[in-house]
């Protein structure tokens, strides 16, 4: 009652503000700003009085207040507060880094491999599969001959792969859960954005040898490209992580402002030199955690977390607000089986992985529910493929982000359940848990 | 170079610089800090640099209505009324009749020479000459806790100038954001203008309403991070509302803090959390402001800055010991005791740069340039000044004896 008392004050508030100051002067920013933190923070909080997760809330939030629903928040204002985003996707990386310890890799290394290898070739050649049986009904694939449809749905396969870094730190760090179902989960997670890559890559290139875009329109993504891409965020990073080392050792001082400077100036030279942001400030987040002493990551890592608290919440209403509701209403018909065809996918690539790589039985039962939720970077590949085939590139974005928006919003629920049946919640103020399953 | 790359730059400049060159500057010469940021912004800004352009200045300027805001918090947060209560009428007396005496003597100057000096009517001259009144009211409150702490933190005097620094902030702030009111744009889209009043009301009531909104928002709720989230929310919003509507986000700011820090029970981690943040924005604000700087196109622009600086001291000076002699306190708090009120802080820069980036009022740079070149010189003081009237008596020196507080908070 609270929450709604606070959205139909901020309603009123707006309401009455916009009319009277004047729109494209300064201070829209930091009044969109203001308004989406507190909304998106109330409809969360709300969402977790329903058993959701509260990223669950902020997407609501961002639908709601967003230009497909109420419009409280103009197309203009999204694409003036796309920098936080930015931000918020650096620290998200830099977070998720520093949970990888280097004896933790060695020692499950191996598990999360076998367990990605699997789910991601069933989940390929099930969309993939599912998409090609579709043809007749898919906007871009009507039509067009059985090797042209084979080969776009498997390049629209090789993004539907995509899982969520962004979700599974926000869940991770709401619920505090440690056990070996969230260690794992976020392991596969964060290596598959590596993977996705190199296969969105590969498919990419076998399309445009065996279907060369008429349109000519766009590079596409260049080999030398590709390993820079890759190779250079991990040195980019390596370095950054190594310079974050240092200053933990020799200064350990103002963390707070710190712990912002390393996620905007990393953000920002990922960009100037042409390298995958989420995969530099991931292996930065590593380099600093694991050059450093125990305490003084620890220490880094509570002051990211508490400096970064407002803009997640900015960047999953933003996120929200940049769902394609409309799509979805118009190719439900379509989207519901590729979003089943996943899910089965999910679950049997991975329990299947899990049993290969002798996991324990909670990790063969839930892993897979922690990889439902995808990500932004599956916008940014699908875009790629709208660049290098206008037509029927724009056609599959509209399409990807109807399925996205689905797999956006179930993928939370579903990993809270993993992690509360698995027991691995912690209890409200409680300790964070680190559950032991049973061994396989 | 990109924004943000610049702006990581300057950031991380003024933090070395804040903890290795000018700690190590200040302890030798026993300056209180702050003053150095904002030569760090002249210096990076387009009158000599040129590292910080204009359009680049304007892209910060989020940040810097953040700033004000977040400023304008913690300054309400000052005033708990638990505690005010306990302090006698008489020291408030004094402190209000001070910020009166301090406001029309250099308003009442400065209009007369603007006026005068630029061929302004005087509806057009009350603008700045406002200003730079509201901006004489103000004093640094920093350098006479760290004086009260070397020598002992009790005794009327120490009450009194806290007392008194703490009323300069409200009236300053308060006068300031009325000036803003009473000079705000009309709107095309309004039925009729609202005046001066009603633009006032409604600055107070962000405020008040983006306290009650944080109540609600944070509820029972106990865990810090929640308080950091829906703090910081409300402060942006607070701010962002205010900034919007072309109104003082300081004022907003100040009655958010005032409410926020008399009806919660949980003060202690209000304010601590506002103080988590104050440092990096308050750097990010004295680096743009001297950044922002730009002398002005009128000539003889130095005498109203001139002018300023020593009447601003008369006023402190005369106006302190005239209410103390009203009052008949001066057997017991004697007649010197305003010269710790000397110091300025950031709270002026802060209403500086407001008054900057409003285009309906008159000399902005000279008002600016007035602003900077006081806190430059009040501030490499404030602290000597503070303990100058504290010191116990024979205790030998005044300048050895007192450290060197850093990073100037309003």
């Amino acid at each position: 009652m609270r929450r709604l008392i606070i959205l139909a004050l901020l309603l009123a508030g707006m309401g009455l503000i916009l009319p009277l100051g004047a729109r494209g002067h300064g201070g829209q920013w930091l009044l969109t700003f203001g308004f989406l933190v507190v909304a998106a923070d109330a409809v969360g909080r709300l969402a977790t009085g329903f058993r959701i997760p509260t990223i669950v809330g902020f997407l609501a939030a961002g639908v709601v207040f967003g230009p497909s629903g109420l419009g409280t928040i103009s197309a203009d204002a999204l694409r003036q507060l796309a920098p936080v985003s930015s931000l918020a996707i650096a620290l998200i990386a830099f977070l998720a880094g520093a949970e990888l310890r280097w004896s933790e890799l060695r020692s499950r290394g191996i598990l999360i491999l076998k367990i990605l290898a699997s789910e991601m070739s069933f989940t390929f050649v099930a969309v993939a599969g599912t998409l090609f049986l579709l043809r007749s009904r898919v906007p871009f694939l009507a039509g067009t001959d059985d090797i042209t449809a084979a080969l776009f749905s498997l390049m629209f396969a090789a993004i539907a792969v995509v899982h969520s870094p962004a979700v599974t730190m926000a869940l991770l760090s709401e619920t505090k859960a440690r056990g070996p179902v969230a260690r794992t989960t976020l392991g596969v997670v964060l290596l598959s954005d590596v993977a996705v890559i190199l296969l969105f890559s590969a498919v990419l290139a076998l399309l445009r040898a065996l279907s060369p875009p008429a349109e000519g329109a766009g590079n596409g993504v260049s080999m030398l490209g590709l390993l820079w891409e890759i190779g250079g965020a991990v040195i980019v990073g390596s370095v950054l992580g190594a310079v974050v080392a240092l200053y933990l050792r020799w200064v350990r001082r103002e963390l707070f402002l710190f712990a912002i400077l390393v996620a905007f100036f990393g953000a920002e030279v990922a960009r100037l030199t042409h390298v995958e942001t989420l995969l530099a400030m991931l292996t930065a987040g590593f380099v600093a955690e694991n050059l450093s002493p125990h305490e003084l990551g620890e220490a880094l890592r509570h002051a990211m977390e508490r400096s970064a608290a407002p803009v997640f919440v900015v960047f999953f209403a933003l996120a929200g607000a940049a769902l394609e509701i409309s799509a979805l209403r118009t190719l439900w018909l379509l989207v519901m089986p590729i979003v089943i065809a996943r899910l089965v996918a999910l679950w049997a690539g991975a329990s299947l992985g899990a049993r290969w790589a002798g996991a324990t039985v909670d990790e063969r039962r839930y892993v897979w529910m922690g990889l439902v939720s995808q990500a932004g970077v599956a916008i940014g590949l699908v875009t790629i493929v709208a660049e290098v085939y206008p037509t029927r590139g724009s056609e599959m974005r509209t399409l990807f982000l109807a399925v996205l928006a689905v797999n956006q919003t179930l993928g939370p629920i579903i990993f809270r359940l993993a992690l509360s049946r698995s027991g691995e919640l912690s209890p409200p103020g409680g300790a964070p848990s680190d559950a032991a399953s049973a061994p396989a | 170079m990109s924004p943000a790359l610049i702006l990581f730059l300057i950031v991380v400049g003024a933090y070395l610089a804040a903890h290795v060159a000018f700690e190590y500057i200040g302890k030798r010469l026993l300056i209180v800090s702050g003053a150095e940021y904002i030569l760090l912004g002249v210096l990076l800004g387009p009158q000599v640099a040129g590292i910080m352009s204009a359009d680049l200045l304007k892209s910060f300027a989020p940040v810097t209505a953040l700033a004000l805001g977040w400023m304008g918090a913690i300054i309400g947060s000052r005033f708990v009324l638990k505690n005010m209560v306990r302090v006698p009428g008489v020291t408030y007396r004094i402190a209000f009749v001070e910020s009166a005496v301090t406001l029309l003597l250099v308003a009442g100057a400065e209009l007369l020479l603007l006026r005068w000096l630029f061929a302004l009517s005087t509806p057009r001259a009350v603008g700045p000459a406002l200003a730079l009144g509201t901006f004489a009211v103000a004093s640094a409150v920093t350098g006479i806790e760290f004086a009260a702490q070397r020598y002992g933190g009790r005794g009327p005097v120490v009450t009194q100038l806290r007392v008194t620094a703490s009323v300069n902030l409200f009236v300053a702030i308060t006068t300031f954001g009325i000036l803003l009111s009473g000079n705000h744009p009309a709107e095309a889209s309004s039925i009729r203008p609202l005046t001066t009043t009603e633009w006032t009301v409604i600055t107070i009531a962000i405020g008040v309403v983006g306290g009650a909104l944080f109540h609600l928002l944070l509820g029972d709720e106990e865990r810090v991070d929640r308080l950091f989230i829906s703090l910081t929310g409300m402060v942006i919003l607070v701010s962002g509302a205010a900034t919007y509507l072309r109104l003082s986000p300081v004022m907003a700011s100040m009655f958010f803090g005032l409410l926020l820090v008399n009806t919660t029970r949980r003060r202690h981690e209000v304010t601590a959390a506002l103080h988590r943040v104050e440092r990096p924005l308050y750097f990010a604000l004295l680096i743009v402001a001297g950044a922002s700087w730009r002398p002005s196109a009128q000539p003889a622009w130095l005498l109203p800055v001139f002018l300023f600086v020593i009447a601003r001291v008369v006023a402190k000076l005369g106006g302190s010991r005239l209410a103390t002699r009203l009052n008949d306190m001066l057997p017991v708090l004697g007649p010197e005791w305003g010269r710790a009120l000397l110091g300025q802080g950031g709270i002026v820069i802060a209403l500086a740069v407001n008054y900057l980036y409003q285009d309906t009022l008159a000399l902005p740079n000279v008002v600016f340039s007035a602003a900077i070149f006081s806190v430059l010189l009040t501030d490499l003081a404030s602290g000597r000044f503070a303990a100058s009237v504290l010191m116990p008596r024979g205790m030998p020196g005044g300048a050895e004896a007192v450290a060197t507080p850093t990073a100037e908070r309003a």
